[in-house]
């Protein structure tokens, strides 16, 4: 798989503990989405409804096991892509980025036009020591999130960002 | 999910505004700022400080001669801050200033003796408010009158009903005031709970007046100031002020914006004489207006100039904007549910409406009718509708601010200041480009509901439309470039495909089935599908952009085409993205993010040499460190 994108990728890694974290998330997906189709499955299944056909009231388990057949791939590559694809970079006074697994984003931020820096973690982050980054601009498309940074990585980064971007204070927008 | 939020916010939340300076901030501690951060331009009561102690000492000068007028709650803060740069503009922070930000130059006149006279709306209104409330009281009235069947009772309750309703409108009227005090305009409600809207002058973004049919009549306006926070709620709204009051309180506000600003700025000297009389000096209605709080250097009769009146016979091209075209239908959508309504309070039964209703289904020549009549009646009732309310366009500017007036009935005036408009947009949907016409909006930073309140043109001719954006805001003087071959592929699929494919299945299921139905399905999706080709290759043509050393440029859309024109100050990020089927096909949507009207503008399926050069040419100092291999190894 190339990841060429139309500039050179970002210098840095997220954490590899984010894959874990990528797997976590995607498993409790998984597990909510097949569970709740094999609820649905059963629940029709059992309804005796005229337009059920009859090969399915015999085997509502077909339907959970279906999405589970279509998702384990997902599931399976999208932690190791978001990997291989997830960057960072702070030069020059810019945020770069790059995320994304089906649909890639590069983010180009620069420190000037940063209005806040939030460092966030749920329950999740939390237990892996992980931290996601919101850097925000007064525009939704010029904002980024970097998720999976190691916490002290993300502190750090959020620390410097602050300070830079209170000396570099611009006010065009 | 429980987030464990640690939040640093950069200090001075300029999002919208360069003055850090907000009084009404005082006690919210900075750390925790929203990241919005433009969120607390209006604020409740409680949160102010030393104002209501001033308040409280009946005829204290608020403003002492050399007390900051924002005292502790709103200095300390913001006080770590006071060296930092504040951008192009070049204001300081309020902290740095000993002055009263309005001082009046003179003696104060007709003040009582507390030195201040929170005015009240025109009480006319008061001949409005039971009008208003008159549709939601008739029902019930009616119904009461009903239901008691005429008798003394129940007209003694009907009258009781629209004596509360008067009674009502009489307290809220009472209890209801509005004042200029310092920078600030302070609105003040006390009717059930108490509640005092503060807004900082140097927030106000612009200021709106209106004259729905009722106010017109009486001689009545609503004035309503825009400070760009995001909820219609936080904004300030003065309902019924006589004309005149509505237009002196315009030019006050703007000029005092404007003064609050330049003040910040400045750190203007004022003289002692004037720091020594440091009273508030609250506006007269019908006295002296401006010049009074104003220092003479900042009091300047304001420049007015008419930038285009739009000639009337311009009103017919409305049609060709599809604007209002269903308004047809919409009424008598609202025909049939008001019948449905009114005839069940009448006791008229649902019985005869459905029966109705089945008459009319059992003809169905006489339904066909009906709706081509609602068709045919569409381009006229829809030009009926914009002519009333696009009536007499102007557009004008005044002193800093570009002002829209339009309307027949409901004459609003919309100002947008100057300083705050990062670009345009020109729109045109399929039928106006055969006519050459199109329709502009301005992009400015931070105004809510910026598609009715942003427009800068009606439907007019397009040299008009670039010579008045141009004029007003500034030209782009380049040529959009194409984007590469495959975008056309991906607009001809995009726009054939879904229908093909539906089409397609129509057509298996009609040939198993045998159903008119599904034939008819079938025909009309093929059709669309053919109607997909000159619209892909329309829309192919449309995508474009472009950079003319100032302002950037994007357009897309077929159907409804827009052309986006900003300044480039205005970018504050480039996003770069590529779905799956933009990766096989090896483009990008490069989109650039703006603090300012939608936020982002893309250019669709660009080149990867496109995506890569056009921010680097728009601001080559981001992108520069990036083009190259990073210096050193890598630390992945």
């Amino acid at each position: 798989m190339t990841l060429t994108g139309p500039l050179r990728d970002p210098a840095h890694r997220v954490s590899p503990k984010a894959v874990k974290l990528w797997l976590l998330e995607a498993l409790i997906a998984f597990v909510i989405i097949v569970g709740g189709s094999g609820l649905a499955a059963a629940w029709v299944g059992g309804s005796g409804w005229s337009w059920v056909p009859a090969w399915f009231a015999a085997r509502p388990w077909s339907l959970p096991a279906a999405v589970a057949a279509l998702l384990t791939p997902f599931l399976v590559a999208e932690p190791f892509v978001r990997y291989s694809v997830h960057r960072w970079e702070l030069s020059g006074d810019v945020v770069y980025a790059r995320t994304g697994f089906l649909t890639r984003e590069w983010v180009f931020v620069p420190v000037s036009r940063i209005q806040t820096v939030d460092k966030a973690q749920g329950w999740l982050e939390r237990m892996l020591g992980l931290a996601t980054l919101e850097i925000r601009t007064a525009s939704h498309a010029g904002s980024s999130t970097i998720q999976g940074l190691d916490f002290h990585v993300a502190a750090g980064l959020a620390d410097q960002l602050a300070h830079r971007a209170e000396e570099l204070r611009d006010d065009a927008t | 999910m429980p987030h464990d939020t640690a939040q640093r916010s950069v200090p001075h939340d300029a999002a919208q505004g360069p003055v850090p300076h907000d009084v009404a901030q005082g006690p919210v501690p900075h750390d925790v700022a929203a990241p919005g951060g433009a969120s607390q331009d209006a604020v409740p009561h409680h949160e102010r400080g030393p104002r209501s102690a001033a308040q409280a000492g009946a005829g204290a000068p608020p403003y002492g001669p050399v007390t900051p007028p924002h005292g502790p709650v709103g200095e300390a803060p913001h006080g770590g801050r006071a060296e930092m740069p504040h951008g192009p503009v070049g204001e300081t922070p309020y902290g740095g200033r000993a002055v009263p930000p309005y001082a009046p130059a003179g003696p104060p006149r007709g003040l009582g003796p507390g030195g201040r006279a929170p005015l009240r709306l025109s009480p006319k209104v008061l001949l409005i408010d039971p009008v208003r409330m008159l549709p939601n009281l008739l029902l019930p009235l009616v119904g009461v009158l009903f239901v008691g069947g005429f008798s003394g009772s129940s007209y003694v309750w009907a009258a009781a009903g629209a004596v509360g309703a008067v009674v009502f409108a009489l307290i809220r009227w009472a209890t209801f005031t509005y004042e200029i005090v310092g920078d600030r305009l302070e609105i003040n409600r006390s009717l059930i709970s108490r509640s005092l809207r503060t807004i900082p002058l140097e927030r106000v973004r612009g200021v709106d007046v209106s004259t729905p049919p009722l106010h017109r009549l009486l001689g009545l306006a609503v004035l309503k100031i825009d400070t760009g926070a995001s909820g219609g709620d936080e904004e300030g709204k003065l309902d019924g002020v006589t004309l005149e009051e509505a237009e002196r309180l315009k030019a006050a506000l703007l000029r005092r914006v404007a003064v609050a600003r330049a003040r910040a700025g400045t750190a203007a000297p004022a003289g002692p004489a004037a720091t020594a009389a440091g009273e508030a000096a609250p506006l007269m209605p019908g006295g002296l207006t401006g010049a009074r709080g104003v220092p003479e250097e900042h009091s300047h009769v304001p420049s007015e100039r008419t930038i285009i009146t739009v000639p009337r016979k311009w009103l017919l091209y409305g049609p060709l904007s599809g604007a209002y075209l269903f308004t047809p239908f919409a009424l008598a959508g609202g025909a049939i549910g008001l019948a449905f309504q009114w005839g069940n309070e009448l006791g008229v039964g649902r019985d005869a409406a459905w029966q109705a209703g089945r008459w009319l289904w059992d003809r169905p020549y006489l339904l066909l009718v009906t709706v081509l009549l609602l068709v045919v009646a569409m381009p006229f009732a829809g030009g009926v509708m914009y002519a009333v309310f696009t009536w007499d366009f102007r557009l004008k500017d005044r002193d800093g601010y570009l002002v829209a007036e339009r309307g027949l009935v409901n004459r609003r005036s919309v100002s947008l200041e100057t300083r705050r408009v990062r670009g345009y947009e020109i729109v045109d949907g399929l039928a106006e480009r055969r006519a050459g016409v199109v329709r502009a909006w301005a992009i400015v930073t931070g105004l809510g509901d910026s598609s009715t309140r942003g427009q800068l043109l009606p439907v007019v001719p397009r040299t008009v439309a670039t010579e008045v954006t141009a004029g007003a805001i500034g030209p782009y003087r380049a040529e959009l470039r194409p984007h590469p071959p495959v975008a056309r592929r991906r607009r001809l699929f995009r726009a054939i495909a879904p229908w093909a494919a539906v089409g397609v299945l129509a057509l298996a299921a009609a040939a198993s089935s045998g159903l008119l139905l599904w034939w008819v399905l079938a025909v009309l999706a093929l059709a669309l599908a053919g109607l997909g080709v000159p619209l892909g290759l329309d829309r192919y043509r449309s995508l474009g952009h472009g950079y003319d050393g100032t302002r950037l440029s994007v357009r897309s859309g077929s159907l409804r085409r827009a052309q986006a024109v900003v300044e480039r100050r205005a970018v504050v990020g480039w996003r770069i993205r590529q779905t799956w089927f933009q990766r096989r096909a090896g483009v990008y949507t490069l989109i650039a993010g703006v603090g300012a009207g939608e936020g982002g503008y893309p250019a669709v399926d660009v080149s990867a040499e496109q995506a890569r050069d056009f921010p680097a040419e728009v601001t080559p100092e981001w992108l520069a460190p990036f083009r190259a291999e990073p210096p050193g190894p890598r630390s992945s």
